[in-house]
């Protein structure tokens, strides 16, 4: 019994990990102060309270939700203009990062 | 001995952290940033500086008014579609939330040998960098006739506040079918649309309770910003309401008359039953008095915000040359990020990033009819310089249209909670 717990538990920290490791390899290059200094941009319009009306919430965004909504915009398969032009400059660190900031800020 | 528990030893090292950091606070040694006008340009930085400093810089914010009304969407507010509450915000989240040092004192001259700020009262402020973010002045003699006096008879209504209220009284007032003249202003001046968007708000009225009234634009320049989308939308919405007279057209305002209220042009003299005229514009006075101006307005390095005239003084927003951005709140908040971020680090050494701007205007021409233009800008030695943008197309489909409306609702809420909250 005690083998067969300790059997399981190797299997979930292995899967845990191997997902650390993915999501570290995906944010490559994320630094969190950068993100912050950068969200600078966004919180213009995206309401940092959620508050907003006509412009989606972007804090506590999943970074792999967020990593795609902006390479949808960088390739303009996603619609707007004001969004096509901020992910235009935003290259993969700076992507990464914000992905990093915003995922962790309520 | 007594026994160290763990709760005591966190109790020690909190003491003997607060001993350590005492004699900075005991000798004011705390680097002090001095906040002019609280507008876009100003409530930002002072924000930004305090919010990421942690309380490792001193932030005092002078901003003469205790509740602010923005510019931005003060035509909605003439159109309408808002109250006149909901453009009012103040000052109790950058107090409360963030340490900033709130002084609703007009700052009336600045020493800058001395590092100091001079206030309506007789009191100082010393800083050690000086953020100037007064927005505009206007110049009344511009157009001949205007002045001070005039403004209550033909509201200028550019700076928010009192002066757009008596400006949507005398839009619902004017008698039915009566003309009402508008004078846009000449370049560079606060908002390049909002002129234009203006116009469109009080058609907007007009359509509703006075039908067959005009709106007369004699206008100093022979084209203005969105011009095709603004136009498109006039024909449109307000079909045979607006007359736009272009400067080459008219000739020129020679002078106008607040009594009878006429305006003189080459082509013709004008007769309003109401009117606006918006005169040519200058960095705010503070900006003049401490000497960061050249002529109207003020140059500044494009990779920081600082003054061209002194290094430690930054102007932002409406009061700075930086071409090529245009005026507007959306860029002054954008340039109080780079100076928040170039101040910070000049005085606590935090990491500066590389400047990055960005402006996008809203406009709008009637009911869910949103019209938008927008650009992003890094900095070159000489200028801030626009590397890519859009703008709405004519013709575009109503439900885009709509869209654009809702965003620009969206941007209000969002940057108005950034400078305030």
């Amino acid at each position: 019994m005690k083998s067969k717990f300790v059997f399981f538990s190797i299997i979930i920290l292995l899967l845990f990990s191997n997902k650390i490791l993915a999501d570290d390899k995906a944010l490559a290059g994320a630094d969190f102060e950068y993100g912050q200094h950068l969200s600078g941009e966004c919180v213009t319009c995206h309401n940092s309270t959620g508050l907003g009306q006509g412009i989606p919430k972007i804090t506590g965004m999943k970074t792999a939700v967020f990593i795609k909504k902006i390479l949808a915009y960088k390739t303009k398969e996603k619609d707007n203009a004001v969004m096509q032009m901020v992910a235009d400059r935003l290259g993969e660190v700076e992507i990464n990062s914000l992905a990093l900031y915003l995922s962790k800020t309520k | 001995m007594a026994k160290i528990t763990r709760r005591t030893f966190v109790g020690v090292m909190a003491a003997s952290t607060t001993a350590l950091s005492m004699p900075s606070i005991a000798f004011g040694a705390l680097p002090r940033v001095v906040v002019i006008g609280g507008g876009a340009g100003g409530a930002t930085a002072a924000k930004y500086i305090a919010k990421d400093s942690k309380g490792a810089v001193d932030v005092t914010l002078v901003e003469a008014s205790k509740r602010y009304y923005t510019c931005f969407f003060s035509n909605l507010y003439l159109g309408d579609f808002r109250n006149y509450g909901s453009i009012g915000h103040n000052y109790y989240g950058l107090a409360v939330n963030h340490g900033v040092n709130m002084v609703h004192e007009w700052a009336s001259s600045v020493n800058s040998a001395e590092k100091k700020v001079y206030l309506g009262s007789g009191a100082t402020v010393s800083y050690d960098k000086l953020v100037i973010s007064p927005g505009i002045d206007l110049k009344f003699n511009s157009v001949n006739g205007y002045s001070p006096e005039a403004q209550s008879i033909m509201p200028h209504a550019w700076k928010s506040g009192t002066q757009v209220q008596l400006l949507k009284n005398q839009v619902k007032g004017m008698k039915k079918g009566g003309t009402f003249v508008m004078v846009p202003p000449p370049n560079p001046y606060r908002c390049p649309p909002g002129p234009y968007e203006r116009i469109s708000m009080i058609a907007h009225q007009f359509k509703k309770t006075n039908p067959t009234a005009k709106i007369v634009v004699l206008d100093p320049k022979n084209k203005f910003s969105k011009q095709g989308l603004f136009m498109e939308g006039w024909q449109k919405h307000y079909p045979g309401m607006i007359e736009w007279i272009s400067a080459d057209t008219h000739g020129g305002i020679k002078k106008i008359n607040t009594s009878t209220m006429e305006f003189e042009t080459d082509l013709d003299t004008f007769k309003a039953d109401a009117a606006s005229v918006i005169p040519a514009q200058q960095a705010g006075r503070i900006a003049m008095n401490a000497g960061v101006n050249k002529g109207d307005w003020c140059p500044i390095v494009p990779a920081s915000m600082q003054s061209q005239a002194d290094e430690n003084i930054y102007v932002l927003g409406d009061a700075s040359i930086a071409k090529s951005m245009p005026k507007s709140g959306f860029s002054a908040n954008s340039q109080a990020k780079v100076a928040a971020n170039h101040i910070r680090g000049s005085l606590t050494g935090s990491k500066v990033f590389a400047p990055r701007f960005a402006n996008t205007c809203w406009s709008l021409v009637a009911t869910n009819d949103g019209i938008k233009v927008g650009a992003n800008y890094d900095a070159k030695p000489d200028k801030i310089n626009k590397t890519s943008g859009f703008i709405s197309k004519t013709g575009e489909d109503s439900n885009l249209r709509k869209a654009t409306y809702e965003e620009s609702i969206g941007w209000y809420s969002g940057i108005t909670s950034d400078m305030f909250s």
